[in-house]
């Protein structure tokens, strides 16, 4: 029982690979960028395999939906009444004040409403995941997860990612639907128009070539946004320094990301004819 | 306390079969090689305080048996099963058999504390009624004597509270292996005695092993029948509490000036 034991160990030295005559922050950017591509394989991986974690499911898509939808309501609002009033004299000045709800309209359903809502939800949405995941691994609860006899990858990360990616389109109609609304109120504050008539000018001049993409890029808006939150906050380190720089990484990168796809999304668009 | 000196009197022969066998265990975090060559095993029923300076991988032992950590190199085996060669349905099955004690609670803050303790029960597929999960749950609290807490979130808990709960939910599983991530850190002596206390009932009352990972002497000497000292990575001194004190060596001998 009395044993004294001295270690066998003898450390080597590293080996050299190409990566160390790159400079540093290349080095960090490539790799950053693969470990969250292999996140999402494992994403894509996990979500197609029972057991499926539907009640967190539903549970998560209510806490990311719902509790969206004020903010998201209310941005939209000023969005479309703020656009509308701004547009106004210049359409005046040309005497094309009849074409402002076609105008506003194409705007908002194209480009405005997908990308500011995304970017709202990049700011709470994937900050709320990124802080929550990385307080979640910095306090050990991912590891209780995994002790329990539970996937904590399928459990937390799957249901979010899910989540943002169905949600996130939700939240995009409805608020395209709302800024519309305020753009309708913006023209009765100088001028008179009915709300049906309004909304005719509206669609009239809109196509489904304006409206499907649109709808698919609202997609890939929100599975950037959970899957960044997701990736930042289960990676999450050094305590809770870290849990704050999780949260803000998270938001930075996912803002970064809507604009990427908004930009990819607008050439493949032009690439298949719809502008 | 008379239970705890029965305990750290008792001798490894008096024990059953093996439960925990590590040998030649080798982890490292990069360039950090934090645990090189180490070696333990504990017996059904007995109880071993893992010491060692911060980071020296304590906490990384553990979390190897457990499988919430992969190895490099060696053998860790939990009832006779080797942890690097089971599938994850076995392991989880292995899992529900060991209770975890974190160290900062791991309590999930988003749901209430009759909903962490249903949580492991209902994870590791031990179906019951929803009655019988409610009289375990209280029953369970009862044990750790905060059977009013039910229905509090972890943020209304004291520090003395989140451990018992982490313990209670621990033990509802009924584990026949129990590892303590340094179960008195942080709190104050009434509170640490109890948690002791609570740690000597469960021992008595299930007959588990246990590692106890502590810095607390007086944790470590009521609590377990062994002590393995970590230095350099591998278990550098192991003996009773009175063999490793009285051990002329400046390895050990800080750890109970």
């Amino acid at each position: 029982m009395m044993n004294v034991i001295q270690p066998k160990y003898k450390p080597q030295p590293p080996k050299v690979t190409i990566f160390d005559r790159l400079p540093k922050s290349m080095v960090d950017f490539l790799s950053e960028a693969g470990a969250i591509s292999r996140f999402a394989g494992k994403f894509f991986k996990q979500a197609f395999r029972a057991p499926f974690e539907s009640k967190e499911l539903f549970r998560q898509s209510f806490e990311i939906g719902y509790r969206s939808l004020s903010l998201v309501a209310i941005t939209s609002f000023i969005i479309g009444l703020v656009l509308t009033l701004q547009s106004r004299p210049t359409l005046v000045e040309f005497g094309a004040e009849a074409w402002l709800p076609s105008m506003v309209g194409i705007s908002i359903i194209r480009e405005i409403g997908p990308v500011v809502i995304a970017l709202i939800c990049a700011g709470k949405i994937g900050s709320g995941i990124g802080a929550e995941l990385g307080s979640m691994k910095v306090t050990e609860q991912i590891d209780a997860m995994e002790v329990s006899g539970t996937n904590p990858f399928k459990y937390i990360v799957v249901t979010r990612i899910l989540s943002t990616t169905l949600t996130i389109p939700i939240l995009i109609i409805i608020g395209d639907a709302v800024a519309l609304y305020g753009s309708y109120l913006a023209i009765n504050i100088r001028g008179s128009v009915s709300l049906t008539f309004f909304f005719k000018q509206v669609f009239d001049s809109l196509a489904f070539s304006d409206i499907i993409p649109a709808f698919v890029k609202s997609f890939f808006f929100g599975f950037a946004i959970g899957l960044i939150g997701c990736y930042k906050g289960y990676n999450s380190n050094k305590g809770t320094e870290g849990v704050g720089r999780s949260a803000n990484s998270s938001v930075v990168i996912a803002s970064l990301l809507v604009f990427l796809i908004d930009l990819v999304a607008v050439q493949i668009t032009e690439f298949f004819g719809f502008l | 306390m008379e239970q705890a000196k029965q305990i750290s009197n008792k001798t490894s022969e008096g024990y059953g079969e093996p439960v925990i066998e590590v040998s030649g265990l080798y982890k490292s975090f990069g360039n950090n090689h934090v645990l090189t060559d180490y070696n333990l095993t504990v017996k059904r029923g007995e109880s071993v305080a893992v010491l060692g300076k911060s980071g020296c991988g304590k906490s990384v032992l553990i979390k190897c048996i457990i499988g919430l950590l992969p190895y490099d190199a060696g053998s860790v085996k939990v009832f006779n099963k080797e942890i690097s060669s089971l599938t994850q349905h076995e392991l989880d099955e292995l899992r529900a058999r060991i209770g975890f004690v974190f160290q900062s609670s791991a309590l999930y803050d988003s749901m209430t504390v009759r909903e962490n303790l249903e949580f492991a029960l209902r994870r590791h597929g031990k179906h019951k009624s929803k009655d019988e999960v409610l009289s375990l749950v209280k029953e369970t609290l009862n044990d750790v004597g905060l059977a009013n807490a039910i229905d509090l979130m972890p943020s209304e808990l004291s520090g003395g509270m989140r451990k018992r709960i982490g313990l209670a939910r621990s033990l509802i599983l009924h584990p026949e292996i129990m590892l303590y991530d340094e179960p008195t850190t942080g709190l104050d002596p009434i509170t640490s005695g109890e948690i002791i206390n609570l740690m000597l009932n469960v021992q008595k009352k299930y007959n588990t092993s246990a590692i106890i990972i502590s810095h607390d002497m007086h944790c470590a000497r009521l609590t377990a029948n062994r002590l393995s000292v970590i230095v350099n990575g591998v278990n550098y001194k192991q003996g009773t509490f009175e063999e490793v004190k009285n051990f002329n060596d400046p390895q050990t001998h800080p750890f109970f000036e």
